[in-house]
């Protein structure tokens, strides 16, 4: 591992991740994972080649995007993913309709989950 | 290249733009300017559980709703043509600075384009 220089302004530091495969967390949850071909002063983002990666569980799937362009605002943070660690371990690959379905499952389950929690809030257990 | 001229070099294409409260608009793009605001026709709007659909002739979009606009792979290939375009008209912005060089001592325009017409102005 080699010592990496600071970057002396936070502006300079996309410009060193150009044409690299970055992870995107966006405010929503996404995950974008893409190379990076160009940026702003608002680290708005182009990434060529991107795909949305949807983790549930024990599986996730790939959902290939192409070409996109995001507004920086909606960044949470980014940063370079290892070629070689770029699956996550442990976890197995399922195909696009089969994750889409796991992640609709998952919300409901949220939302159920959620509605029993706000119906027990009256019992003010601790 | 920035992440705006290859919005515009996107003009008359199709895109499909998410905004921030998740409904996805997909359309042929007329116009965008400096703050991202565009200007759609023939567009498809997608609610955001993907389970209402609705089609309107034309849309302007503010730029500061939008979350990420997908733009077709080959527009990536288009500016890379029109940045080319543009470095073949170069040469002849070198003249420009003389005007300017009384009043800043010609560092302004000297760093940017042709460093010949700038600089001259100081006091040769």
């Amino acid at each position: 591992m080699e010592l990496l220089q600071e970057p002396s302004l936070p502006g300079a530091a996309l410009a060193e991740e150009l044409d690299k495969k970055l992870l995107i967390q966006l405010r929503d949850g996404r995950k974008i994972l893409g190379i990076l071909r160009s940026f702003d002063q608002f680290a708005n983002l182009v990434l060529e080649g991107a795909i949305e990666r949807i983790i549930v569980g024990e599986q996730y799937g790939d959902i290939p995007l192409g070409l996109q362009l995001i507004r920086g605002e909606n960044v949470v943070l980014l940063g370079e993913v290892d070629p070689a660690h770029e699956v996550p371990r442990g976890l197995t690959q399922i195909s696009e309709a089969a994750i889409r379905q796991a992640q609709k499952a998952e919300k409901e389950l949220n939302k159920l989950k959620a509605t029993l929690r706000s119906r027990m809030d009256f019992l003010d257990l601790e | 290249m920035l992440p705006l001229s290859l919005l515009k070099t996107a003009q008359g294409h199709a895109v499909l733009v998410e905004l921030k409260t998740g409904e996805t608009y997909n359309g042929h793009m007329v116009m965008c300017d400096t703050w991202m605001n565009i200007h759609l026709r023939e567009v498809i709007c997608t609610s955001k559980d993907g389970d209402r659909f609705w089609r309107m002739p034309e849309a302007y979009i503010r730029g500061n709703t939008i979350k990420y606009i997908r733009v077709p792979d080959e527009v990536i290939d288009k500016v890379q043509e029109e940045n080319f375009r543009r470095d073949e008209k170069r040469p002849a912005s070198g003249g420009r600075g003389r005007g300017r060089g009384g009043a800043f001592g010609g560092r302004g325009e000297g760093g940017r384009g042709g460093p010949e017409g700038g600089r001259g102005g100081r006091g040769v």
